[in-house]
C-alpha cells in the first residue's frame, strides 16, 4: 500500500496540530510499555544479576552435608556420578568472637574456589593468622582492617576442641560472600543462638580433615540460567543420582567411624591392659621387697639378741677374772704388809745398831778432831818453838798425834763401813719391800686396767647393740611406711583401673551410640538468602502481570476516547476526502500512522525508560537486603516487544475500532455535522421526587454523566484502578505490619525460650525451673517438648515444630490456640493434634484429616487432626503429652522452656539472657524480641511494594484524569463557551464541568476501595511466603489514606483544568460549526 | 450621551507576523430601545463588534459605553458580571445545550441572574410553551433558535446581540424568529443588534450601522421601519 504523500504531510500537521492528543497517546504507550517491560524485567534482571553472580563467584548447584562429617572418598565416589563437574570439600563452624562490649557469633569459612567471596577492600587471606570478614562486621564492632579478632576457644562436652589451629586473626580485608546474599546467616548452637556475620580464613588454619560440607558444580549448570526450570531439573536430576549412591555412602562413613572407634577403644584396651600388668607387676615387686625387708629385720633381731647374749656372757666371764686377780692380789698385799711389818722391825734394830756407830763414830771424829785440834796446836808451837829440839820434840809429839789420829781413822772407817753396811741393809730390805709392793700395786693397776677395758667393752658393745636395734626400729618404720604407700598405691591402681575400664566401657557404649550418617542433599534452594532472593523475584513477576494490565487497559481507553475524538473532529474532512474519491484504507492511514507513531515513539521510550528506571527503582529497594555486588540490567527484547505489540493491539486497535465506524459513512453524511449526542432523559427523572428536589446543576450533572459513557467509564475506572493500588499498597503494608504483632504479642505470649541441655534430668529441670520462676524478673515458666518434623499430605510436605507441652492445660499461658474467625479456644486432647492454619492450607488439610509426621529420627506417623489454629509465622503442631506418648511410645522429656517475663525491658531481657546462657542447664536462649526485630527488618523490605504501588497508582491517576479532562473539554467546548458567553464565573464553569468529575471521582473511589480489597487479597496471594501467612486485613485508615491520596491526585488534575477552562477562548469555539 | 457608545474603536489581531485590524477606528452609537441591524459583507468587522459589545472580546484601542459603563475597560471578573446581567447572545447556530430541555437551556441562563423572567413565560413568549420539556435534538432549526433567544431574553438583559440568528434558517422560520425578535424589541423595549449579511432585512431596523472594511462606514437612521413580516427577499 503506498502512502499517498499530501495524506503523510497531513498526518504530521495533525500531530503538530493536536500535540497534546498526541503526546497523552505517547503518553498511554510510554507508561504502558515502560511499567510493563519494566517490571517484566525486573525479576529477570534480578534473577540475572544472581545468575551472573554465582557463575562469577563459582557458587555450588548441589550442598552435601553429613551428620557424621564427609570425607575424601565421599569426594570420589560424588566424583564419578554423571553430571558432576567437580567436587570441594570445605570446611565451615561456628565461633564465638569476643569483643570488648558483646559477644558476636560468627561463620568462620575458608576461602576455597568454590562459592567465592568477592574482596571489597584489602586482600584474602594469604597466612593462617589472617581472615576478611563482612563490612557489616567492622561497622558494628568499630573495628578496621589491620585490627585482630580472637576467636573463643570451644568445647565439646568440656572438651577443647580446636577448630582452627591459629585463633588469633588479623583482619586483612572485606568481602562479600555470595552464600549470604541475605542478612540471614542461619542458626547457632553457641551464644544467643544467631549467627550475626560470617568469617573467612585460609583454609590451612583449620584443623581438621573431615569436611563439613561438599559442594558440587554440575558439568552443564553454566548453560541455564539459575533458577530456571532447566536449571532446576538439571539439578534435580543429579540429585537423584546422588541419592542413589547417598545410602553406600552414608554406610560407609558410620562404618568408618565405627571401625576407627573400635580399633581405637581396642588400642585403649591394649594399652589398658599393658597398663594394668604393669602397675600390677610394679605393685606386687614393691610388696616382695617390703616382705624381704620384714625377713631380714627379723634376722637383724635374733642376731642383735644373740650378740647381746653372748656379750654378756663374755662380760660375765672376764668381770669373774678380774674379780679372782683382785683377791689374789688382796692375798699378797695382806702377806707384804706382814713382811713388811717385820723387816720395819729389823729396820729399827738396824737403826739402833746404826746410832750405836753413830755415837762411837762421833767419838772417834771427836778424838781425831782434838788430836787434830793437838796437832794444829803442836804445829802452832813448832812455829813459835825456835829451837830445832823443841822442834824436834814437838814434831816428835805431832808424829805421836798423827800415829794416834791415824788410829782413830782407821776405826773411824771400820766404823763408818759398820753404819754403810747397816744403811745398805736397810735399803736392801726397804728395796726389797718396796719391790713387792710395787709388784702388788702393778698387778692392782693390771686389774684396774682391765676392769676399765671391760667396762669400755661393754659399754661399746651396748652402744652397738643399742644402734643396731635402732636402726632395726627405724628399717621397721621404713616397711610400715611402705607399706602404707603400697597400699594407697594399690588403692590408687584400683581406682585408675576401674576409671579406665569405665571409659572403656563407655568409649564402646559410644561406638554403639554412633548414630548412622545421615546426608543432606541440597541445593541452592535451601540458602536462605537465595530462596528469598528468588522468592522477591517470583513476587515482583507475579506483580509484573497484574500491573501492566491495568495500564494496558487505561491506555486503551484513553486512546480510544482520544482517537473517537481526533475522528469525530475531523469528519468533515474524512467527508472530503471520501468525496475526492480516496478509499477508505487511505483515509484511515492517517489516523492508523497518527496512533501508530504515538504507540511506536511512546513505546520505545518507555521502553527505554522502563528497562533502565524501574529494574534499578526496584533493585535500590532490594538492595537494602541483598548484597549482590553488581545489579545487571538488560534490554530484553522478548518483553519490550510483547510489550510493544500490546499497547500496540490496544491503541491502534481502539483506533481502528473508531475510524472504520466512520469511514463506512457516506461522503454526504461525513460532510454533514455529526448529529450531536442527543440529550436524554435519564432514569433518575423518572423518580420525580428525588429528581425534583435536586438543585438545577445537579440535573445538569446526572445527565451529563449518563451522557458521556465512555469517559464516565474511563473515569471511573481510571480512579477505581488509582484507589485500588493505593489501597492494595496499604493494604499489604497493614497485613505485613499485622504479622509480628499478631505473632509474637497475640498468639505467642512468651517473651524467651530456653531450649535445654538434652542430657538434664528431670530433677535437674525442676531445680531450674523452681530456680528461675522465684527471680522477680519471671513471671511464668512453661515446660514444653519441641522437635522439628516433616508434615506431609499428598506429596506436599513441610517443616514444622512439634510442640508437645507437659501440661496441656496450661500451654494457653504461652500459646493462643483458637479458631481464626471464631477466636473459640482450642484445647488439647489425645484425639489428634492441632495444626496451623498456613500449614492446613499448603498441604491442603483440613479438619479430619490423617497427615504423616515424619520426625527427626526418621519415624513416620500418620495423626489425625482436630483443630487449625490461627498463626502467622511458621509452622506449628500442637500436641498433647499423652497423645505423644500413646504415638511414639516413648518417655516424654520436654526439652524447651517458653518463659514470660514481667515485662522486662529489651535491656534487662539482654542481661537475663547473658544470665541464662552462662548456665549449666541452658543450650540457647532466644527472646521473642530479637526475632520480631530481624523479622521486622524483612518485612520492611515488603514496604517498598507499596512504595511502588502509591507511586505507580499516582501516574494512572494523574495520565487518565488529566487525559480524561482534556478530552472533556475538547469534546464540550462549544457548551463551555456557551456557558461562558451567558457569564458564568470561572468558578462556576468549573464547577459546572468538574461536579461530574468529582461525582465520578468519587464513585472511582468507592469502587476503586472495594476493588483494592481484592487487589490486596490477590497481591497478598503472590507476595506471600510459605513460612507466613499475611492477615487479610485492611486498616481504616488506610482506606482514609487511599481516598485522600486519589482526591488529591484529581485535585491536582482539577486545578490544571481550571486554568484550561479559563483559557477557552468563547468566539472561537462559537464560531464553527459543531 | 447615546445608550451604547462605540468610539474610536480599534482591535487589532496578530496572526503570526501580520497584523489584521479587524476594527479600525469605529464609530457608532445606539439608543435605548432601538433594533439595530449591522450590515457588511463577510470580514468587515460587525462580529468582532458584537464580540466586544457583548464583553466576548477586548478592544485594542477605544472606548465602549454601555449604559454609562466603559465596557472596554472591564477587568476579566467584571466583564463576566457585564456579560451575566447585561447582555443575551444569540448564535447562528443556537449554541443549546444538547443534554438540557429546552426550558432548562433557559433555566440554565436565569439561574445565574438576579432579575431573570421566569423560564416558563419566556417559553411562552417565544410560543414553545409545549415544547420545552423536549431536548434540542427534538427540536426544529427555528424551535431551537426560539429556545436561544428565550434563554438570552430571560435573562432580561439590556443588549440582546444577535450574531446572523438566521443564517441557518430557512426563509420562513427566518422570518418568524425576525419577527419574535422585533417584537421582543418593541414590546420589552429591549436593545436588539442584529448581525446580518442580508441587508434586505434592514428596513426592520430603528438604525442600520453598514460596516466596510473595519469600520461603521455608514449609520442610517429608518423612522419607519416595516414590520418582518412585510419585508420580502
Amino acid at each position: 500500500m503506498k502512502i499517498k504523500k499530501a495524506l503523510l504531510k497531513d498526518t504530521f500537521k495533525e500531530i503538530k496540530k493536536s500535540y497534546k492528543r498526541f503526546i497523552s497517546i505517547l503518553l498511554m504507550a510510554l507508561l504502558g510499555v515502560g511499567f510493563f517491560a519494566g517490571l517484566r524485567a525486573t525479576s529477570p534482571d534480578m534473577v540475572d544479576s544472581i545468575d551472573t553472580y554465582y557463575k562469577n563467584q563459582n557458587v555450588y548447584d548441589i550442598e552435601i552435608m553429613s551428620t557424621l562429617g564427609l570425607t575424601d572418598d565421599d569426594i570420589e565416589a560424588l566424583s564419578n556420578i554423571e553430571n558432576v563437574a567437580n567436587v570441594y570439600g570445605t570446611y565451615s563452624k561456628d565461633g564465638l568472637i569476643k569483643t570488648s562490649d558483646k559477644e558476636i557469633v560468627s561463620k568462620i569459612l575458608c576461602v576455597e574456589d568454590i562459592n567465592k567471596p568477592v574482596l571489597v577492600e584489602g586482600k584474602m587471606p594469604e597466612n593462617v593468622d589472617e581472615c576478611v570478614v563482612e563490612e557489616k562486621f567492622l561497622k558494628d564492632t568499630d573495628k578496621s582492617i589491620g585490627d585482630i579478632i580472637e576467636i573463643e576457644p570451644e568445647t565439646t562436652e568440656g572438651e577443647e576442641t580446636e577448630y582452627l589451629k591459629n585463633k588469633t586473626l588479623k583482619i586483612v580485608g572485606t568481602v562479600e560472600s555470595p552464600l549470604y546474599i541475605s542478612r540471614e546467616r542461619g542458626n547457632t548452637k553457641l551464644g544467643t543462638g544467631v549467627i550475626n556475620y560470617y568469617i573467612y580464613v585460609n583454609k590451612e588454619n583449620v584443623n581438621s580433615d573431615i569436611y563439613t560440607e561438599i559442594y558440587i558444580t554440575l558439568e552443564n549448570s553454566h548453560k541455564y540460567q539459575t533458577a530456571s526450570n532447566k536449571y532446576e531439573d538439571y539439578v534435580e536430576e543429579t540429585k537423584s543420582k546422588i541419592e542413589e549412591i547417598k545410602e553406600e555412602r552414608e554406610n560407609a562413613r558410620y562404618q568408618e567411624l565405627i571401625d576407627e572407634a573400635n580399633e581405637e577403644i581396642a588400642k585403649a584396651e591394649e594399652e589398658f591392659n599393658t597398663e594394668k600388668q604393669n602397675g600390677e607387676a610394679q605393685i606386687q615387686e614393691a610388696e616382695n621387697e617390703i616382705t624381704d625387708g620384714k625377713a631380714q629385720i627379723e634376722t637383724a633381731e635374733t642376731e642383735i639378741s644373740s650378740n647381746e647374749t653372748k656379750a654378756k656372757k663374755e662380760f660375765a666371764n672376764a668381770e669373774a677374772q678380774i674379780e679372782s686377780a683382785k683377791t689374789e692380789v688382796a692375798k699378797n698385799a695382806l702377806r707384804l704388809n706382814n713382811q713388811k711389818i717385820e723387816a720395819e722391825k729389823g729396820f729399827e734394830q738396824a737403826e739402833q745398831q746404826k746410832a750405836g756407830l753413830q755415837s762411837t763414830l762421833d767419838n772417834i771424829n771427836n778424838a781425831i778432831k782434838i788430836t787434830e785440834n793437838s796437832i794444829a796446836e803442836k804445829q802452832n808451837e813448832l812455829q813459835t818453838a825456835e829451837t830445832e829440839e823443841k822442834k824436834e820434840s814437838i814434831n816428835q809429839e805431832i808424829a805421836k798425834l798423827q800415829a794416834e789420829k791415824q788410829v782413830y781413822e782407821t776405826n773411824k772407817q771400820s766404823v763408818q763401813a759398820g753404819i754403810t753396811e747397816i744403811d745398805n741393809q736397810i735399803a736392801s730390805g726397804r728395796a726389797q719391800l718396796q719391790s713387792a709392793e710395787a709388784q702388788i700395786n702393778s698387778a692392782k693397776s693390771q686389774i684396774e686396767k682391765q676392769e676399765n677395758t671391760l667396762q669400755q667393752t661393754k659399754n661399746k658393745t651396748n652402744s652397738q647393740i643399742a644402734s643396731s636395734k635402732k636402726e632395726l626400729e627405724a628399717s621397721k618404720q621404713e616397711i610400715a611406711t611402705a607399706e602404707a604407700e603400697l597400699e594407697k598405691n594399690r588403692a590408687e591402681f584400683n581406682s585408675k583401673i576401674e576409671e579406665a575400664e569405665g571409659k572403656l566401657i563407655d568409649a564402646k557404649e559410644k561406638v554403639s551410640e554412633i548414630e548412622k550418617a545421615k546426608w543432606y542433599i541440597l541445593d541452592r534452594q535451601q540458602n536462605a538468602g537465595y530462596n528469598s532472593y528468588i522468592q522477591d523475584t517470583k513476587s515482583i513477576e507475579n506483580l509484573s502481570i497484574v500491573f501492566p494490565i491495568v495500564f494496558f487497559a487505561i491506555a486503551t481507553l484513553v486512546s480510544l476516547t482520544s482517537m473517537t475524538r481526533m475522528v469525530e473532529e475531523q469528519r468533515q474532512e474524512i467527508g472530503t476526502l471520501k468525496a475526492l474519491g480516496y478509499n477508505k484504507i487511505h483515509i484511515m492511514q492517517k489516523y492508523v500512522i497518527y496512533s501508530s507513531l504515538a504507540c511506536i515513539i511512546g513505546g520505545i521510550i518507555g521502553m527505554n525508560i522502563g528497562f533502565q528506571l524501574l529494574p534499578r527503582i526496584i533493585w535500590d529497594m532490594y538492595e537494602m537486603m541483598y548484597t549482590i555486588p553488581e545489579f545487571i540490567v538488560s534490554f530484553n527484547h522478548q518483553y519490550s516487544s510483547i510489550g510493544l505489540g500490546l499497547i500496540y493491539i490496544c491503541i491502534v486497535g481502539a483506533t481502528l475500532y473508531t475510524i472504520i465506524k466512520e469511514v463506512k459513512n457516506t461522503p454526504a453524511n461525513l460532510l454533514r455535522p455529526k448529529a450531536p449526542k442527543y440529550g436524554k432523559r435519564v432514569l433518575l427523572e423518572r423518580v420525580n421526587f428525588i429528581w425534583k428536589r435536586l438543585k438545577f446543576s445537579h440535573k445538569v450533572t446526572v445527565r451529563n454523566i449518563f451522557r458521556y459513557k465512555k469517559r464516565f467509564l474511563m473515569t471511573i475506572i481510571g480512579i477505581m484502578g488509582c484507589t485500588s493500588l493505593i489501597l492494595a499498597g496499604f493494604g499489604l503494608k497493614d497485613s505485613i505490619s499485622s504479622i509480628l504483632p499478631n505473632q509474637y504479642e497475640d498468639i505467642f505470649d512468651y517473651d524467651i525460650q530456653v531450649s535445654l541441655k538434652t542430657s538434664l534430668n528431670q530433677e535437674q529441670k525442676d531445680r531450674y525451673i523452681s530456680e528461675l520462676k522465684q527471680k522477680e524478673e519471671i513471671n511464668d515458666v512453661l515446660e514444653t517438648y519441641m522437635e522439628s518434623a516433616t508434615a506431609e499430605r499428598d506429596d506436599k510436605s513441610e517443616t514444622v515444630q512439634i510442640v508437645v507441652p507437659k501440661d496441656k492445660n496450661e500451654i494457653d499461658k504461652m500459646i493462643k490456640l483458637r479458631d481464626i474467625k471464631t477466636k473459640e479456644k482450642f484445647e488439647l486432647s489425645e484425639e489428634g493434634i492441632i495444626i496451623t492454619d498456613k500449614l492446613a492450607e499448603l498441604i491442603g488439610a483440613e479438619v479430619g484429616d490423617t497427615i504423616k509426621i515424619t520426625t527427626s529420627d526418621n519415624e513416620e506417623k500418620e495423626i489425625k487432626i482436630v483443630e487449625i489454629t490461627e498463626n502467622y509465622i511458621s509452622h506449628y503442631i500442637y500436641m498433647s503429652k499423652e497423645l505423644y506418648q500413646q504415638i511414639y511410645g516413648e518417655e516424654y522429656s520436654t526439652n524447651v522452656l517458653l518463659i514470660q517475663d514481667n515485662d522486662l525491658s529489651e535491656e534487662q531481657e539482654e542481661t537475663i539472657m547473658q544470665e541464662m546462657v552462662s548456665k549449666n542447664e541452658v543450650s540457647t536462649v532466644t527472646l521473642t524480641k530479637t526475632t520480631m526485630k530481624t523479622l521486622d527488618d524483612t518485612m520492611n523490605s515488603l514496604n517498598y511494594v507499596v512504595a511502588i504501588l502509591i507511586v505507580s497508582a499516582g501516574l494512572l491517576a494523574f495520565v487518565v484524569l488529566y487525559n480524561l479532562s482534556n478530552i472533556n473539554i475538547s469534546e464540550r467546548i462549544r457548551e463551555l463557551a456557551t456557558i461562558k458567553v451567558l457569564g458564568f464565573y470561572d468558578r462556576e464553569v468549573y464547577d459546572y464541568v468538574t461536579r461530574e468529575t468529582i461525582l465520578l471521582t468519587l464513585i472511582g473511589i468507592v469502587l476503586g476501595l472495594g476493588v483494592g480489597y481484592f487487589l490486596n487479597s490477590y497481591i497478598l496471594g503472590t507476595c506471600e511466603i510459605d513460612m507466613l501467612r499475611f492477615e487479610k486485613v485492611i486498616k481504616p485508615i488506610s482506606y482514609v489514606y487511599a481516598t485522600a491520596i486519589t482526591l488529591v491526585f484529581s485535585i491536582i488534575v482539577n486545578i490544571v483544568t481550571y486554568f484550561a477552562l479559563k483559557k477557552i477562548d468563547m468566539i472561537g469555539s462559537l464560531k464553527s460549526v459543531e | 450621551m447615546a445608550y451604547i457608545e462605540f468610539k474610536n474603536v480599534c482591535k487589532e489581531y496578530k496572526m503570526g507576523e501580520i497584523i489584521i485590524k479587524a476594527l479600525d477606528n469605529t464609530n457608532f452609537s445606539i439608543e435605548k430601545g432601538e433594533l439595530v441591524v449591522v450590515v457588511g459583507p463577510s470580514g468587515a468587522g460587525k462580529t468582532t463588534a458584537l464580540n466586544i459589545l457583548g464583553g466576548m472580546d477586548s478592544v485594542t484601542s477605544g472606548d465602549v459605553t454601555v449604559d454609562g459603563k466603559n465596557v472596554a475597560k472591564l477587568k476579566n471578573k467584571e466583564l463576566i458580571k457585564y456579560r451575566r446581567e447585561d447582555i443575551g447572545f444569540v448564535f447562528q447556530f443556537y449554541n443549546l445545550v444538547q443534554n438540557l430541555t429546552a426550558i432548562e437551556n433557559v433555566e440554565l441562563a436565569t439561574q445565574i441572574c438576579k432579575d431573570s423572567l421566569s423560564p416558563d413565560e419566556v417559553m411562552e413568549k417565544v410560543g414553545l410553551s409545549d415544547r420545552k420539556k423536549n431536548f434540542p435534538s427534538q427540536l426544529s432549526g427555528g424551535e431551537q433558535q426560539r429556545v436561544a433567544i428565550a434563554r438570552a431574553i430571560a435573562k432580561n438583559p439590556k443588549l440582546l446581540l444577535c450574531d446572523e440568528p438566521t443564517g441557518a434558517l430557512d426563509y420562513k422560520t427566518g422570518k418568524q424568529i425576525l419577527k419574535l425578535l422585533q417584537d421582543t424589541a418593541r414590546k420589552e423595549n429591549m436593545t436588539v443588534i442584529i448581525i446580518t449579511h442580508n441587508a434586505a432585512i434592514a428596513p426592520m431596523a430603528d438604525k442600520i450601522i453598514r460596516f466596510k472594511n473595519g469600520t461603521a462606514e455608514k449609520i442610517e437612521i429608518n423612522e419607519n421601519p416595516i414590520p418582518v413580516e412585510n419585508i420580502e427577499w
